[in-house]
């Protein structure tokens, strides 16, 4: 957090303001560049060569190709270039919002992604917000509490955070859909089908962001506002939803930065056992198949996710301490 | 994800599901057996579970996908003969090196273009231009040019005879397109939307979720082993993409999907049970199999190739691991499911410690190491065998390596085992001679011509990098061009199973199981059935019944 002197104060606030947002722009390029620029050495440094594996993928075959066959592929691509070459041309891409054509579907990257992108998000906000809702109730009802059911509260926690997605999804498909009937076995891109996708998503994560509220919610419990609060007359709801859940979501508002990273991979999953589209699914096709510019453009675009929701996670900070409004 | 973990879950789940399905399937789909009337339309609702990158191209999911749109000149009937689709009859030249076609008048593309001989010419050119790189491969080295003699006449000309043109004409790779579409459209509207003349169009590709395929009101030209003439009884069939095999028998008891491809072994029993249409095809060509390196390391010895052969139980491996679907194969060269099938070269070896240990015993691998593995002037026994995990050997193949590797063990062999990923098997990892002992892999073909693809001596001017020996066996080459050009189907198998034996005799390669094409049916669908080239579903004869 950086302060501003108060000479800067007295001329207004436009220029520190403007300053900050360049401040983060400038952040937000070098995280895009470097996450860029990871992806395609990550890529390059992959054993194989990148015309041979774009036509045994085409073909179903992993074998070795004839140089005239190879030729064609490079030429068409430019693999033939030195990858400083192939790099600067990436990069120049980039800049002017051409992430380039895939390997297997011949079709621009872009629209690749546009393709698959709105359902992720629908998802992983589903989830996020599921996470923040099973979180608030859980913690809500049960931290602090001592006796019997003390301890059961941070034991769910520590459960549920540890639950692997694949088992979780299937257990839930089975009991909800096939069992139950409530939710299609086939999500596909359905208003109902979203539910048991994001619940999958949302429960171990819900765990995590508990472990992490818990803690600042007893600390807060103790704290002298508390005490006067109950002398007011405070019932033990209202103190717990009122002041103490406040103080304590901040971890789990930093924690939703990543949870968005957490989900995106998730979703790779959770999208495969619930046969629903999106960007986890093309991304493992795209890693399996070494399609080099879906690959690339995936990961720029989740590092700009990323970006965004950090920006977000700023200002939600901002609205739940109002102390960092002077900031 | 691992595929162990996957194979652990499913089995819980499978736990779950029968408990379930006590309760939840009495009322779902069992019960159509009396007074079921047939109903016009309808979609039907079909989980696959790869999705590919075209709906045209050179791989078997692709080849399901195009056989849906896309006519063929030939088809092949259960009795694995040739009959007339596209092409309503051929003939060869004395000299068998002219084949000509006679294509069925007044078929037209879904584009409105004509079918007639001067596309189909150049659709054959198109394939060798490495517009489908599998058909380019059956006609290497035959193929020399394709002729419009008129509208509706073909010649395609030969180097050198190849009676079995046009059996291997019917696998999926060949379907015919339209030559305005390939002319006219650009590479991703052919990949997503091939136009051909076929039963079915592609409406629209949902990526990551499904294909809609829609009925061609029009159409004019099914194979002659179909079972009714006329558009397609149905409206559409939604072609949805489900990875995961538990989802997809789950999609299918809970009646969301109508037809299900590729049934884990685990689940057939109970799926057979609930009154679903089990269809289970053998793919004819190269089984699953294990062929030696035997141009370096210790199977460049024959004995140790056989001391190998008689150290696993392949059989009891298969018919346990495979719960009675998996068939097990002996032969190393070719499938049961494929014509000239040697019965000889399958049954040489089979389980036989004694022989496998007086075998390495001669070989000289005499001392042992301190886990028991054979050694010899102090190196160990020890084999690479790498394998394209969840693509090429999916979960219960990888159980059947590992029974394999448990098996010889016992008579000193150190196999190692490593799981591929896809990108880097494609990316030629492990494709060279110094990088493993054994290749383990199919490959699915109509006739016993595999074996010229999988054994033709690579060479400067036509390298074969198929062959996962990596040695020249000229005698053996011999025998299968001879085959390959052999015009009396009789003499031909005579030859192609001389092959097989020379293979087996040799020990180049042993079989372990065969490669299957699955499919589970509702019972209110009726006339589902696997095409008889590589076992894709056929919808254009499906039904609903109510």
């Amino acid at each position: 957090m950086t302060r501003t002197s108060s000479s800067n104060d007295t001329r207004g606030l436009a220029g520190p303001r403007l300053r900050r947002v360049a401040e983060k722009l400038g952040g937000a390029v070098v995280v895009l560049f470097g996450a860029a620029t990871a992806a395609f050495l990550a890529q390059a440094a992959l054993p194989g060569d990148r015309a041979t594996v774009i036509l045994n993928i085409r073909a179903g075959q992993a074998i070795e190709r004839t140089p005239a066959e190879l030729a064609q592929i490079n030429d068409q691509y430019g693999l033939q270039h030195p990858l400083l070459v192939q790099y600067i041309d990436y990069i120049r891409g980039l800049i002017v919002g051409d992430l380039g054509v895939s390997y297997q579907q011949f079709k621009p990257v872009s629209e690749v992604i546009l393709q698959q992108i709105g359902p992720t998000i629908a998802l992983t906000v589903t989830a996020i917000a599921l996470a923040w809702l099973i979180m608030i109730v859980w913690v809500t009802l049960t931290a602090g509490r001592t006796g019997r059911f003390g301890g059961v509260g941070s034991v769910v926690d520590t459960t549920s955070a540890g639950l692997p997605h694949y088992w979780l999804g299937i257990i839930l498909l089975l009991v909800f859909s096939l069992g139950l009937g409530w939710f299609p076995v086939i999500s596909g891109p359905s208003l109902v089908g979203i539910v048991l996708p994001a619940l999958t998503l949302a429960i171990p994560l819900a765990g995590f962001m508990g472990q992490a509220t818990r803690t600042e919610f007893e600390r807060s419990l103790e704290q002298p506002f508390v005490i006067s609060a109950r002398m007011r007359g405070m019932g033990d709801t209202g103190v717990r939803l009122r002041h103490v859940l406040r103080h304590s979501v901040l971890p789990a508002i930093t924690l939703s930065g990543w949870a968005l990273g957490a989900t995106i991979s998730g979703a790779v999953v959770v999208e495969t056992v619930f046969s629903r589209p999106g960007i986890g699914k093309v991304l493992v096709g795209a890693v399996n198949s070494q399609d080099m510019p879906v690959v690339t453009g995936i990961v720029v675009l989740i590092a700009a996710l990323y970006v965004v929701a950090n920006l977000l996670v700023d200002v939600a900070y901002t609205l739940v301490d109002p102390r960092l409004k002077s900031a | 994800m691992s595929r162990k973990t996957t194979t652990a879950t499913a089995l819980i789940a499978l736990g779950v599901v029968s408990a379930l399905s006590l309760t939840a399937c009495a009322s779902g789909t069992a019960g159509t057996a009396s007074s079921a009337t047939k109903v016009d339309g309808g979609t039907i609702v079909y989980g696959h579970q790869q999705e590919p990158a075209c709906v045209f191209g050179g791989w078997i999911e692709q080849a399901y996908l195009s056989s849906q749109v896309l006519d063929g000149l030939v088809s092949l009937d259960e009795n694995h003969e040739v009959v007339p689709w596209l092409a309503e009859s051929w003939n060869v030249s004395d000299d068998q090196l002219t084949w000509t076609f006679t294509l069925k008048d007044g078929v037209t593309f879904t584009d409105g273009s004509a079918l007639t001989a001067g596309v189909v010419a150049y659709n054959f050119d198109y394939w060798l231009a490495g517009g489908n790189s599998t058909a380019s491969v059956w006609l290497a080295g035959y193929y020399a040019s394709a002729v419009a003699v008129d509208d509706l006449t073909l010649t395609v000309n030969l180097s050198k005879p190849y009676p079995r043109l046009a059996d291997n004409l019917t696998q999926g790779y060949f379907g015919i397109q339209s030559q305005e579409a390939l002319e006219t459209r650009t590479d991703e509207e052919n990949c997503e939307a091939p136009i051909g003349s076929g039963a079915f169009v592609v409406d629209t590709w949902n990526r990551g979720e499904d294909i809609l395929l829609t009925r061609n009101e029009d159409y004019t030209s099914p194979p002659a082993n179909a079972k009714h003439t006329g558009a397609a009884y149905v409206d559409s069939i939604d072609w949805k993409f489900v990875a995961d095999p538990t989802t997809r028998a789950a999609s299918l008891s809970a009646g969301e999907t109508d037809v299900i491809y590729d049934v884990p072994a685990v689940q057939w029993k109970s799926l057979e049970a609930e009154g679903f249409d089990l269809q289970k095809y053998v793919t004819p060509g190269r089984p699953q199999q294990l062929t030696f390196n035997t141009s370096t390391g210790p199977f460049v010895d024959e004995d140790v190739r056989k001391a190998f052969a008689y150290s696993v139980d392949r059989k009891s491996l298969v018919e346990t691991i495979g719960q009675g679907v998996i068939p097990y194969e002996g032969n190393g060269g070719v499938s049961q499911a494929t014509p000239g099938y040697s019965q000889a070269a399958a049954d040489l070896y089979s389980l036989d410690t004694d022989e496998a240990d007086s075998l390495l015993d001669a070989a000289g691998w005499t001392g042992r190491d301190a886990d028991g593995y054979r050694t010899k002037d102090g190196e160990t026994l020890d084999v690479v065998l790498p394998y394209g995990a969840g693509t090429i050997i999916n979960a219960d193949g990888a159980s059947i390596l590992q029974g394999l590797q448990e098996q010889a063990k016992a008579t000193g062999f150190k196999v190692e085992l490593i799981p591929v990923p896809q990108s880097a098997l494609f990316a030629g990892e492990y494709s060279q001679p110094d990088e493993k002992d054994i290749s383990v892999g199919y490959w699915t073909a109509v006739t016993a011509g595999i074996l010229a693809i999988n054994w033709n001596q690579s060479t400067a001017e036509a390298p074969n990098y198929n062959n996962a020996s990596f040695t020249n066996y000229p005698d053996l080459e011999a025998i299968i061009l001879e085959a390959n050009s052999t015009v009396d189907v009789d003499a031909q198998n005579a030859l192609y199973e001389k092959a097989q034996e020379y293979i087996a005799d040799h020990a180049l390669a042993i079989g372990v199981y065969d490669r299957l094409s699955t499919l589970a049916v509702s019972p209110s669908l009726k006339d589902v059935w696997q095409e008889n080239a590589q076992g894709g579903p056929v919808f254009y004869d499906a039904y609903f019944v109510e």
